[in-house]
Order: structure tokens, then sequence, then C-alpha cells
């Protein structure tokens, strides 16, 4: 029964968003055995300043909640349980829920405190038949979509162990002022800021593993590229790496003490790495061919990268010292952007399709196992996963503009987190 | 539903953003309450004092309604990540304005641009042609200063564009130098694909995109 839900749930899913490809392999991120916990949202009840926002928080609650995989939204009113009258729940509906196979109940009210917006949020477990959270959270109303993350993340934490995404960010290029700029969002889109405004191009942008800046290359005078580094908390900006031709693709280490990048400052694109703290730059690849985008692996002792040394560009695997060079990737002419996965078990890249198409795909570490996550048209570029590992953004070009958007690690539930006629690109996910 | 109350929301906000963006002049800083910035130039990764302690949220505060130690509570999750406002600058205009003098300079010229097949940089016989006139033209224009940019079609990777652009600007500098043009007259950039001459999706498009672009540098 349970598969023929999940089929018919695939079936759906790939249906609605028109671009995904049928899962025929489940790749569960954390235990294959896992099962998601029903969960019902009572509803928020009370009214502030903003209008409408006792709904918003409730629809942004159940998007994280459906978003973390943890959860499985149940639909309350269709198992007949009464959800706008949910301040002060009675013992009878809590039983009543329970009695439907609903695990967690989720509700609370919204209140204005002087020129503060304040969020209450309950939690009732079935499991021990109490109600085991209370949190109020108060701030202006401009973080009320923070807020409501929150209380997001406390549960996936509460019921994981683990910290939830829901306060993650997405730093991307976007085209909005007429030139390719570094902005960066909310993990769901909302809120984007922009963070340079140099007037030309800024490329792929990468977090410090403390995240507190991005680097990326920057064309400063148009003719040539640094790597600069900014800190998104004051907007100061630097240059970290100032070498003469292409300086691109830049990575931190998982330590946050060495960038690895490629540059082709000595002919052709090759691997350096540059010691953060001692300023040492290590030359790590040395061949004719060219080798480019760097993904650490979360133990930071090894980097997977792309190279074209064997003719078509692959994703080669080495030791973090430039050692013990592997090819990883066989299938197609044309295999790059790796990003290793944080828990390891999983390298994401693009691939092109026998239809020369430019998907996503996923490799495991050894070799052996390799999956499609999308189809369809459109150049699909820059995987980056969320820090738990359940989710990729990328960009594609499957509706015409470069878009980003959010899929999940095993391909099902894609959705588009930029709208707009203009171009964005180059997504990368903040760490925890 | 949901996705058009998302795109509904973004749009809002993103225009939110765009009247208030360019008209604010003023070199303003939010407060980084919270977390300790340091002067420290280099990223700094210990978690101890900047990744999961606690750090709220500036504007966000937090308390139990319930009696306290009931289970885990977000004060053990990681705080939010802030972003300063923009720093205005004046090179946006500075650049159009270069730009649009290079333009200028380099349609006076009439160096002509040459083009590659689909993932190649070879030089094709056409793009002799034109590199033989344009060749003679900067020989006959000692003083002038040109860069060469190599420019890509959508298809592949931002990443390996970027260096098959550098390698088509390149083959265009070696070919001028074979020539006879003296190398260090030619600056190479790439664009990859970031800079695209035509935005359609077809192949009369992509092909106008696979280019070396001769540009006359005009300081």
């Amino acid at each position: 029964m349970r598969v023929v839900v999940f089929i018919v749930y695939l079936a759906v899913c790939a249906a609605f968003v028109g671009i995904t490809g049928a899962a025929d392999v489940f790749l569960e991120a954390t235990r294959p055995d896992f099962e998601k916990i029903p969960i019902g949202v009572l509803g928020f009840q009370g009214k502030t300043a903003v209008a409408g926002s006792a709904e918003q928080v409730a629809t942004v609650l159940k998007a994280d909640l459906r978003r973390s995989q943890i959860f499985s939204l149940m639909d309350l009113p269709k198992l007949g349980i009464k959800v706008n009258d949910a301040e002060d729940p009675e013992k009878a509906l809590f039983k009543q829920a329970t009695e439907n196979g609903i695990s967690v109940l989720v509700w609370g009210k919204l209140g204005v405190k002087e020129a503060d917006v304040v969020l209450d949020g309950y939690v009732y477990d079935g499991g021990n038949d109490e109600v085991v959270a209370g949190k109020r959270y108060a701030g202006p109303s401009s973080v009320l979509r923070l807020m409501v993350h929150r209380l997001a993340d406390e549960l996936v934490f509460r019921y994981t162990g683990e910290p939830g995404i829901a306060r993650t960010k997405i730093a991307f290029v976007s085209e909005q002022t007429g030139s390719r700029e570094l902005y960066v969002m909310d993990y769901d889109g909302y809120a984007p800021r922009q963070v340079t405004a140099d007037g030309f191009l800024n490329l792929m942008p990468h977090w410090s593993p403390d995240r507190r800046f991005l680097v990326f290359t920057a064309y400063r005078s148009r003719t040539t590229q640094d790597i600069d580094m900014i800190e998104l908390a004051t907007g100061k900006r630097w240059t970290l790496v100032s070498l003469g031709g292409l300086n691109i693709t830049p990575a931190f280490s998982p330590d946050g003490n060495d960038l690895v990048f490629a540059t082709s400052h000595d002919g052709d694109s090759e691997l350096y790495k540059l010691d953060t703290r001692t300023k040492v730059l290590q030359r790590l690849t040395n061949n004719s061919a060219s080798d480019l985008s760097p993904s650490w692996s979360p133990t930071g002792r090894e980097i997977a990268f792309t190279s074209d040394r064997g003719g078509g560009p692959q994703i080669y695997l080495m030791s973090a010292d430039g050692s013990n060079v592997r090819r990883l990737t066989y299938e197609g002419d044309y295999n790059a952007a790796p990003a290793w996965s944080p828990r390891g078990t999983w390298i994401a890249h693009v691939c092109r399709t026998p239809t020369k198409e430019y998907k996503l795909c996923v490799v495991s570490p050894d070799g052996q196992q390799r999956r499609q996550l999308t189809t369809g048209p459109g150049v699909d570029d820059s995987p980056s996963w969320s820090p738990d590992g359940r989710h990729l953004a990328f960009s594609s070009t499957a509706e015409g503009k470069s878009h980003i958007y959010m899929i999940n690690s095993d391909g099902t539930d894609l959705e588009r987190l930029t709208s707009g006629g203009t171009h964005h690109s180059s997504p990368s996910w903040s760490p925890l | 539903m949901h996705t058009r109350y998302v795109t509904a929301c973004l749009m809002g906000a993103v225009s939110l953003m765009l009247l208030i963006g360019p008209a604010c002049s003023k070199k303003e800083i939010q407060a980084t309450s919270g977390s300790k910035s340091s002067e420290r130039p280099m990223a700094k990764t210990d978690r101890a004092d900047s990744g999961t302690a606690a750090r709220p949220e500036p504007g966000i505060s937090e308390q139990d309604l319930l009696k306290p130690g009931k289970g885990p509570s977000a004060e053990n999750l990681p705080g939010d990540i802030k972003v300063a406002k923009v720093q205005p600058s004046d090179s946006t205009s500075r650049i159009a304005e270069d730009i649009r003098r290079e333009q200028v300079a380099t349609a006076a010229s009439g160096l002509k641009d040459v083009y590659f097949a689909f993932d190649s940089w070879n030089i094709t016989e056409e793009a002799r042609q034109a590199l033989t006139a344009d060749a003679e033209w900067i020989k006959a224009n000692p003083t002038s200063m040109l860069k060469i940019e190599g420019h890509c079609d959508e298809r592949g990777t931002q990443a390996y564009n970027l260096v098959l652009g550098e390698k088509r600007a390149k083959a265009v500098r070696n070919y001028l130098a074979e020539l006879g043009v003296v190398a260090n007259r030619l600056a190479v950039v790439s664009y990859g694909k970031e800079r695209p001459f035509c935005k359609e999706r077809d192949e009369s498009c992509y092909q106008q995109n696979r280019r070396g672009h001769i540009v006359v540098r005009t300081k």
C-alpha cells in the first residue's frame, strides 16, 4: 500500500513540475528505513498590522515542514479535525488527531506587543500525550518569516537531533540591475539582498564554512579577474587571489584554512591551493589539460574536480595534496561541476545526456552508483547541496531564462526559488 | 497555489528592493549585534565562537512558555546570517561609459570578429581571413591597444565555458601573433557564457555567441 501511495506521489510530483524525472531508485539522504512523522498544523490565531499574517505563518511553517523531509503534513480538514479554533485546543482534539495517526500537532497565535510582532508556537506530541514545547518569538514584523523558520527548525531539531535548514541562505548571481551581481536570499527564495554593486560581472559565489564570507570571481577591471572575499555582515571586501588569467571556482576547505581554485596564470587552467593563514600557494594539478571546479569532501581529505585531460570534461578525485588522482565518471562524454554532498555519500554534477541536454546527475565516490536527477529541456548547472544533504539548489534554463531551483536529493519536489524576467545563476547554499 | 503565493511575495520583495536599492545613497551598514565582527580578514571556522553557539538573531527574542528544561531548544541552533546593505558605488555608470567608448572605437576600426564551432577553439578558414584583415589594421594603427574577448554559447557549465572562452581568445591572439602583431598589444579575457551577444535559444544565436570579439581599448 505504502509503495503504491509513494508511486502515486512521485507521479503527481513529476506531472506537477513537468521537468523532473520519475524516480525509480529512492536515494534517502539519511536512513533508508526512515518513516516520516505525521504532523498537523492546526493554524495560528490572531492578527497584526500585517494583513493575513496568521495565514502566512501557517503557510510558511507548512512549507518548511514539507521541505524538511522529516515530517509528513496531514490534511486536517479532510480528517474532520477543526483547524480554525486552535488557540487553546481541547483534549478531545488531541485524542481525535492521535486516533487519525497524527503524531505531532502544532498551533499558535500571533499578537502585537508595542512595535513588535509576537509569535507563540506550541507543540503537542501524541507519544507523550502532552504539550512538549511552547515558544514565544518577538521581533519587528520584517522578521516574521524568520520567526516561523525558527519554529520549524525547533521542530526538526526536536525530532531528529539535527539542525534544520529553514534559516539557511542561498547566495547567487542575478542580473537584476543590468550587470551580474551577487545576492543572498532565504533558502525558500524570499528576501533577496544585493551584496555587490560593481556594475559589471561577479561570478560563482561560495560560502566560507563559518557563513560570514563569500568568495567569488570578480571582473574588477573588465579585463582582469580576481578572487575576492566579502564579509556579509559589514560589506567589507578584499582581494584574495590576484594572478593573471582566469581565476575561477574558489572553494574553501571544510576547516576554512585552505582555498582551492582554478587559475590559468601559467597557461592552461590548473588547480591551486592557497593556505589563507600562511599565504603559501601550492599547485595541485600539473598537465596540459584544463582542471577546474574543485569540491571538497566533507572530511577535507579529498577533492573532486573537472578535468578534460582525457578529452571531454570528466569528474576526477584526488587527495587534498594533489596526489592519488583517479577518474570517477565514465558514462557520457561531458561530466562537470562536481559538488560533494555534506554526508560524503554522493557527488552531484552536471551530465550531458544522450539527447545533448545538460542535466543533474549524482555518482557515489566509488563510482559504483550513478543516477540522473533531472530530465527535460534546458541547461542545468551549478549544483549546490543543502547542509542537511536532503536538497540540491541549481540553476536551469528549463523555463527559458536561467532561474534557481531546489530539488530533493532523490529527484522529487522540484521548486523554483527565483522569479521575474531576469537571469539568475550560480546558487551556493550556506552551511549551517 | 503555493507557488503563486511564493511568486507574488517574492515579486513584492524584489520590487521593494528595486525601489529602495538604487535610491539609497547612504553608506549605511547594518549593526552586527550577536556575532563578533572582528577585523580579521580571513575566514574563521572556530565553531565555538562563530557557529553553533548561541547567536541570537537581531530583532528576535525567544522565551519558553512552558516550564524550562523541557527538551531541546532553538537556542542550541545556529543564528541567522546577516547581510549588510550593499555599498553604493559609482562604478556602474563609469563602466557603462567605458564600454560605450570601446564600442564606438571598435565600430570605427572595422575590426572583424571570428566565430567558432561548438566546443571548439580551432581558428577556421573564414576566421583566418578575418584575422588577416584585422592584423593589417592593427599594424597600421601602431598605438592602438586591443582586447580579445572569448565568448561561448549557453550549452555546458559556466565554469567550463569560462575555460573554453579563454582558449578561444588565446587562439585568436596566437594567430594574430603569427601574422606579426606584437602580442603584448593584445590583452585576453574570457567571459564564457556570461555576456552573450544574443539571448535566444537556437543554433543561429549560439553561433553568434561562440565568438572571439576584438575590441579597441580606449584606456
